[in-house]
């Protein structure tokens, strides 16, 4: 990836990673309806990792480059067990407000606003690999 | 960053981002809510799974005393997130 940037596994990091993206659509000149999908995309798939990848404490990379009119957004965690998140059971969106719970939207969410997402999994290392078309014609 | 406030209608106003840390920090804010409460979302940036979890989960438990939440002036790409949740059908949303 053109830009990775580290960040401890924790969700007080979001701040940095919002900064970090920031950084980004400013330099590629993503407008504001773009880079709030892949804000919300990104905050989704670190969080998932907090929460879910927990046998190491090493930092996740997460990895940004543009191609003409897509972004390619990689997240690393490192030396963890094999989770495997498109395994979590899909959230019913349809179910009544009093079988509902207030969690388990995260990967619905992206799964929605993505094009693509693949999750790797290899030598204790785990990849996750999505693609966001911009829908905003960008300089 | 989330700024919660009351406006002169009554209504509670959101100014910033309900990201994960802002729903983790603002959760008591929400869990002081009774009844029915109108949320203006007029100065909502940005909302993560994390903000609509608290936003469901505060409104499930005044609906179970009779009241609930009424969501104002959504912004449209937030507007858009509801209607993937199919929370557009949960919240009374105008």
């Amino acid at each position: 990836m053109e830009r990775e940037r580290a960040f401890a596994k924790e969700i007080a990091s979001l701040e940095n990673v919002f900064n970090f993206l920031d950084e980004f659509f400013r330099l590629e000149t993503i407008d504001n309806r773009d880079s709030l999908a892949i804000q919300l995309v990104t905050e989704e798939l670190f969080t998932n990792l907090v929460k879910y990848n927990t046998t190491s404490t090493n930092p996740v990379v997460v990895g940004l480059e543009r191609d003409g009119k897509v972004v390619n957004l990689e997240l690393v965690d490192r030396d963890v067990d094999r989770f495997d998140p498109a395994g979590l059971p899909e959230v019913d969106v349809d179910a009544p407000m009093s079988q509902r719970q207030p969690g388990g939207l995260g990967l619905h969410l992206v799964r929605a606003i993505v094009d693509k997402i693949t999750f790797e999994y290899a030598e204790r290392v785990m990849r996750i690999h999505v693609v966001k078309k911009l829908e905003t014609n960008h300089a | 960053m989330l700024d919660i406030s009351t406006g002169d209608d009554g209504s509670v106003r959101l100014r910033g981002r309900l990201d994960a840390v802002q729903a983790e920090k603002q959760a008591d804010a929400f869990a002081k809510l009774a009844g029915s409460a109108v949320l203006d979302c007029k100065e909502l940036d940005y909302i993560s799974s994390a903000g609509l979890g608290l936003l469901f989960g505060t409104h499930k438990r005044l609906s179970n005393t009779g009241g609930g939440l009424r969501l104002i002036n959504l912004k449209p790409h937030i507007r858009e997130l509801f209607a993937i949740a199919h929370f557009d059908s949960i919240f009374q949303i105008d």
